[in-house]
C-alpha cells in the first residue's frame, strides 16, 4: 500500500540573470532580468510501506525541491502530492507530525545547550507523551549510543554524534515515516557504517518508510532494494538496483597481469580499452563472449601471472545513465 | 493546539534561549555595555547640541531625554521579543528557516520563540534611571492614571516597533532580504524618532502618524505627560497609542504570514 | 614597493561587484537621506529662524551639514566594520595570509572601487541636485575645492584605518560590543559630523582637539564653508597628516601583531 504518492509534480523557479561588465554592472542597477527555472519537470512515484528508497541526482537535479514538496516546505507548480493521505502543503503541521526530517548539513537541535535539553524540547513541541518520550528515549540510547554524549552541548559534538542525535530527535514522536537528507556526509567509514546499520534496524522493526538522499552509492548499495534517479528535474530511473545492475552490468571487465608484455593482444569478443605495464583491462559484453572463454583465449598465446573479472559498481552505472540516458526496456 | 499549551511551549523555548545566551557569559555582559554606551551616546549628544541652543522646537534638553527614555523603554522590550526577526533572510539563505517548517507548530510562534535577547534588560535598567532622574528635573507629578497611560503607551511601542519588526523580515520572503531593510526602514526611523517630531516637515510628520506609526512610540505619549502641545495634530492622540500598536501588529502578523505562503510557492 | 598593479585589480573588481548588490546602493542612499533629513530638520529647528548663531550663519551651517552627509556616504561604502570582524572569525583573512599581497591596503583598494561606484551612481548625482536646486555656499576658488578635497581623502584614510584597526580587534576578543559602540559613538560625535566643533562645549572642543577623528570631517566640513581659510587650511591638513601617520602606525601594530598571532597559534 503506498504511503507516498506523487503524480506529474513540477516545480519552477523564477531566476535573476546576472550581467556582465561595466556597462552591465551599471544596467542592472536599473533593471533586472529573470528566467524561468524548472527544476522538477512531471516527476511521478509511489512509495510503500516499510520501503527504503534512494532518491539520487546530481547536485541541482531537483532532489531536495522534490524532498521540501514531501514535506510542505514547498508547494508544486502542478501535479499532486499525497503523504500518509495528507496534502503536505495544505495541512502542513498535520503533514510534520508523521514525518521526521533530517537533514545532514543543518542541524536541527538547540546548538549551545546540553543534547539532551533539545530532546525535551522537542518532545514538548511534538507533544510526546512522558511514557512514550521515554519508551523512545531508552530504545535510541541502546541503538545509537546516546548516553555518552546526552549531556555535551550539541556544538561540541563529533559529527557522527551529532547525526545520531539528530536521527533520534527525528524520531521521538514516532513518524511512519523518515526523511535523510545526506545522512552520513562527512562521517568516516565506522560512523558511516553505524549509521546505515541503524537506519536498517528502524526500518526493519519500527516499518518506518525511508526516503534518503545522498551522494555517497554505497549508502545505496547497503540500504536501498529500490532507488529513483533524477537528473535535470526528470526521472530517469525508477526500479530496483538489482535490475539495473542485472542490465548495465552486462558490460564487464577482464584485468590480467601477463609476464611479458606482447605488442598487441588480438581477442575475440574483448577489446583492451587501457594498459599499464604488463597489466591490461579488456572490456567485453557478457552476451557475447564468457569469461572462461576469453581467458582460454588469453591462455593460450600468453603466459598470464594473475587475473580479476570486475562487475562495475552501482556509481559507474550510474555515471554513465547520467552521460547516456536511460532507455527504458522495451517489454 | 490550545492557547494553553502555546502559552507553556513558549516559556519552555525561551528559557531554552536563555540558557544558550548564557553559554557566553562574556559577549553578554559586552552586548550590555554596549548597549548602554550607545544610548549614552546620544544622550550626549543631545546635550551638546542643546548646550548652546536651550531648546529644539520648544523642547528643553530634559524634555528630550524623558522623549528618547519613553522610545528605548518599549524599545528595549521589543529588542528582547523581535529582534531576530531582522535576520530572518539569513534564516532562509542558509536554509536553517525551513526547520520551522518542518513542526507541527505555528511557524510565527516558532521562530518568535526561538530567541530571547536577555541583554537588552539593560537598556531596561538604562531607561528607568533616565527616568527617575528626568521625572525628578522636571517635577512629573506621577498620579496613578499617568503610570497606566505610560504602561499602555509602552505596550503599544512595544507592538508598533514589534510589529514593523515583523514588517520588515517578511520582506525577505519576497526579497530573500530583511536585514538591510532594518538599516535602511527602522534603523533611520528609530533615530528620527528619538527627536520631537515637530521639527520635521509636515509630510514626514504625517507618515510617523499615519503609514509607519513611529510618532505613537514616544512623541505623541510623551507630550501628554508632559502636557506639551502637538502642533498638526488633536491634543488627545497620544491616548491612541495602545490601539494602534494592537492593529499594526496585527497587520504585520498578517503580512508575515502571506509572505509564508509566498515562501512556500517560490522557496528560496 | 607594493606593486600597484595588484591593488588595481582589486578596486577593479569592488567595482563590478558593487553593481551586482544593486539593493545596497539604493539602500545605503536611502538611509544615508533621511540622516540628512534628520539633521537638516535639527539644525533649521535649532536655529529656530535666526540668520546666525556664533558667528555662523544659518546657511553656512545647512551646508556643513551636507557635505558631512556627503562624507558619511563615501565613508560608510566601504567594507563595512561587521564584515571585517566576520572575515576574521571565520579565519578568511588568516588565509588571505599566505597571499602575496599587504591584506590592509588589499582591503583599502578594494574599498576605492565600492566607494567610487557609490560616489558616481548615488551621492553624486543627489548631491549636486541638492546644490543646484538649493541655495547653498560653494567655495568660491580652486585652492579651496582642492584643498577640501585633498582633507576629506585624507579624512577617509584615517577613518579607515582606525576602523579596520579596530575590526582587527577581533583577532584578540572575542565580543567586542562595548568598544565598538565608544568607536561609534567617537566616529559621530567627536568628529564633529552633526555637531561641528564650535558649538561644544570648551572642554569638549579640548578634548576634541587632541583626537584623530576631527580630521574626518570637522576639517574638511569646515574648510568646505569656509569656516577654516587661508594658512589656517594647510595648519589643518597639515594636522590631518599628522594623525594620518599615527593611525597607519597603530593599523601596523595591530596588523603585525594579529597575522603574528596567527601565524603562531593558527588563528
Amino acid at each position: 500500500m503506498p504511503i507516498i504518492e506523487v503524480a506529474n509534480v513540477r516545480k519552477d523557479f523564477m531566476i535573476a540573470k546576472r550581467e556582465t561588465g561595466m556597462m552591465g554592472a551599471l544596467k542592472s542597477l536599473i533593471k533586472r532580468e529573470y528566467i524561468k527555472k524548472e527544476a522538477v519537470k512531471d516527476i511521478s512515484f509511489s512509495i510503500n510501506e516499510g520501503e527504503i528508497v534512494g532518491y539520487i541526482g546530481p547536485n541541482g537535479a531537483g532532489k531536495s525541491t522534490t524532498i521540501k514538496m514531501l514535506t510542505g516546505i514547498l508547494v508544486p507548480s502542478s501535479g499532486d502530492v499525497l503523504v500518509n493521505g495528507i496534502v503536505p502543503y495544505e495541512n502542513r503541521q498535520e503533514n510534520a507530525k508523521s514525518i521526521g526530517v533530517v537533514f545532514g548539513q543543518r542541524s536541527q537541535l538547540w546548538w549551545d545547550l546540553p543534547t539532551i535539553e533539545s530532546f525535551e524540547l522537542l518532545k514538548e513541541i511534538y507533544q510526546v507523551s512522558n511514557q512514550r518520550y521515554k519508551k523512545n528515549m531508552d530504545t535510541f540510547t541502546d541503538i545509537l549510543g546516546l548516553d555518552e554524549f546526552l549531556n555535551t552541548p550539541v556544538r561540541q559534538l563529533s559529527l557522527g554524534q551529532r547525526m545520531r542525535a539528530d536521527i533520534a530527535a527525528s524520531l521521538l514522536h514516532d513518524p511512519p515515516i523518515l526523511f535523510l537528507d545526506e545522512p552520513t556526509i562527512g562521517l568516516d567509514v565506522v560512523a558511516k557504517e553505524k549509521m546505515r546499520t541503524f537506519i536498517k534496524e528502524i526500518n526493519h522493526e519500527r516499518k518506518i518508510t525511508v526516503i534518503l538522499t545522498t551522494h555517497d552509492m554505497e549508502d545505496i548499495e547497503k540500504l536501498c532494494e529500490r532507488m529513483i534517479l533524477i537528473d535535470h528535474g526528470m526521472k530517469v530511473y525508477d526500479g530496483e538496483i538489482a535490475m539495473i545492475k542485472e542490465r548495465f552490468g552486462k558490460i564487464r571487465t577482464l584485468i590480467v597481469d601477463l609476464e611479458e608484455s606482447p605488442r598487441s593482444i588480438q581477442l575475440l569478443g574483448g577489446e583492451v580499452c587501457k594498459e599499464e605495464g604488463n597489466r591490461y583491462w579488456i572490456k567485453f559484453n557478457r552476451d557475447e563472449v564468457s569469461a572462461s572463454e576469453l581467458i582460454a583465449q588469453i591462455t593460450k598465446t600468453h603466459s598470464v601471472k594473475d587475473l580479476t573479472v570486475e562487475e562495475p559498481a552501482i556509481e559507474s552505472i550510474i555515471s554513465r545513465i547520467y552521460q547516456e540516458g536511460y532507455q527504458p526496456l522495451k517489454a | 493546539m490550545a492557547a494553553i499549551k502555546y502559552v507553556n511551549l513558549y516559556f519552555k523555548l525561551v528559557s531554552a534561549g536563555i540558557r544558550a545566551q548564557m553559554q557566553y557569559r562574556f559577549a553578554f555582559i559586552m552586548r550590555i555595555i554596549g548597549l548602554i554606551t550607545a544610548y549614552t551616546g546620544t544622550a550626549v549628544t543631545m546635550w551638546v547640541m542643546l548646550y548652546q541652543f536651550q531648546v529644539l522646537g520648544s523642547w528643553n534638553f530634559f524634555e528630550m531625554l524623558f522623549l528618547y527614555a519613553v522610545a528605548i523603554l518599549s524599545w528595549g522590550f521589543c529588542v528582547i521579543l523581535f529582534l531576530h526577526f531582522r535576520s530572518l533572510d539569513t534564516y532562509i539563505l542558509n536554509g536553517t528557516f525551513d526547520r520551522f517548517l518542518v513542526r507541527p507548530i505555528n511557524p510565527f510562534f516558532h521562530f518568535m520563540a526561538m530567541k530571547f535577547d536577555m541583554a537588552s534588560f539593560g537598556q531596561f535598567i538604562f531607561s528607568l534611571i533616565i527616568f527617575i532622574w528626568v521625572s525628578l528635573e522636571l517635577h512629573i507629578e506621577w498620579s496613578s492614571g499617568k503610570v497606566l497611560f505610560l504602561l499602555a503607551s509602552i505596550i503599544g511601542g512595544i507592538l508598533i516597533q514589534g510589529g514593523m519588526l515583523v514588517l520588515i523580515s517578511a520582506i525577505a520572503f519576497w526579497t530573500t532580504k530583511s536585514q538591510q531593510f532594518y538599516w535602511v526602514v527602522m534603523y533611520p526611523a528609530r533615530n528620527l524618532t528619538n527627536y520631537p517630531l515637530v521639527i520635521y516637515p509636515k509630510i514626514v510628520q504625517w507618515i510617523a502618524a499615519f503609514v509607519v506609526p513611529f510618532g505613537f512610540v514616544n512623541y505623541f505619549p510623551a507630550a501628554v505627560i508632559l502636557e506639551k502641545g502637538t502642533p498638526f495634530f488633536p491634543e488627545s492622540i497620544g491616548y491612541f497609542s495602545p490601539l494602534v500598536g494592537l492593529v499594526f501588529f496585527i497587520i504585520a502578523y498578517c503580512v508575515w504570514m502571506l509572505g509564508l505562503s509566498r515562501y512556500k510557492s517560490t522557496g528560496s | 614597493m607594493p606593486r600597484f598593479h595588484v591593488y588595481w585589480i582589486f578596486t577593479k573588481k569592488a567595482f563590478l561587484r558593487s553593481a551586482v548588490y544593486r539593493f545596497d546602493v539604493w539602500s545605503r542612499l536611502g538611509s544615508n537621506l533621511i540622516f540628512l533629513l534628520m539633521w537638516g530638520s535639527i539644525w533649521t529647528a535649532l536655529y529656530a529662524g535666526r540668520e546666525e548663531a556664533g558667528g555662523i550663519s544659518f546657511q553656512a551651517m545647512l551646508t556643513y551639514i551636507i557635505v558631512s552627509q556627503f562624507l558619511t556616504g563615501v565613508n560608510g561604502a566601504g567594507t563595512p566594520l561587521w564584515e571585517i570582524q566576520e572575515k576574521v572569525r571565520t579565519g578568511d583573512i588568516a588565509l588571505e595570509l599566505m597571499r602575496p599581497f599587504n591584506i590592509p591596503l588589499r582591503y583599502l583598494f578594494a574599498d576605492f572601487g565600492s566607494v567610487a561606484f557609490y560616489i558616481v551612481t548615488a551621492l553624486l548625482p543627489i548631491y549636486a541636485m541638492l546644490f543646484i536646486f538649493m541655495d547653498f555656499t560653494l567655495p568660491a576658488d580652486v585652492f579651496t575645492w582642492v584643498s577640501f578635497i585633498a582633507a576629506a581623502f585624507i579624512g577617509f584614510l584615517i577613518r579607515y584605518c582606525i576602523e579596520m584597526s579596530f575590526g582587527l580587534l577581533s583577532f584578540f576578543l572575542v565580543e567586542t560590543g562595548g568598544i565598538e559602540d565608544i568607536f561609534y559613538f567617537a566616529m559621530s560625535l567627536l568628529s564633529g559630523s552633526v555637531i561641528p566643533l564650535w558649538f561644544f562645549p570648551e572642554w569638549l572642543a579640548k578634548v576634541a582637539a587632541y583626537l584623530p577623528f576631527q580630521g574626518i570631517y570637522y576639517i574638511p566640513n569646515a574648510i568646505f564653508i569656509g569656516e577654516i581659510a587661508g594658512g589656517e587650511i594647510l595648519l589643518s591638513i597639515g594636522l590631518q597628516i599628522f594623525w594620518l601617520i599615527i593611525c597607519y602606525f597603530l593599523l601596523r601594530l595591530v596588523w603585525n601583531r594579529a597575522s603574528h598571532k596567527v601565524v603562531v597559534q593558527g588563528g
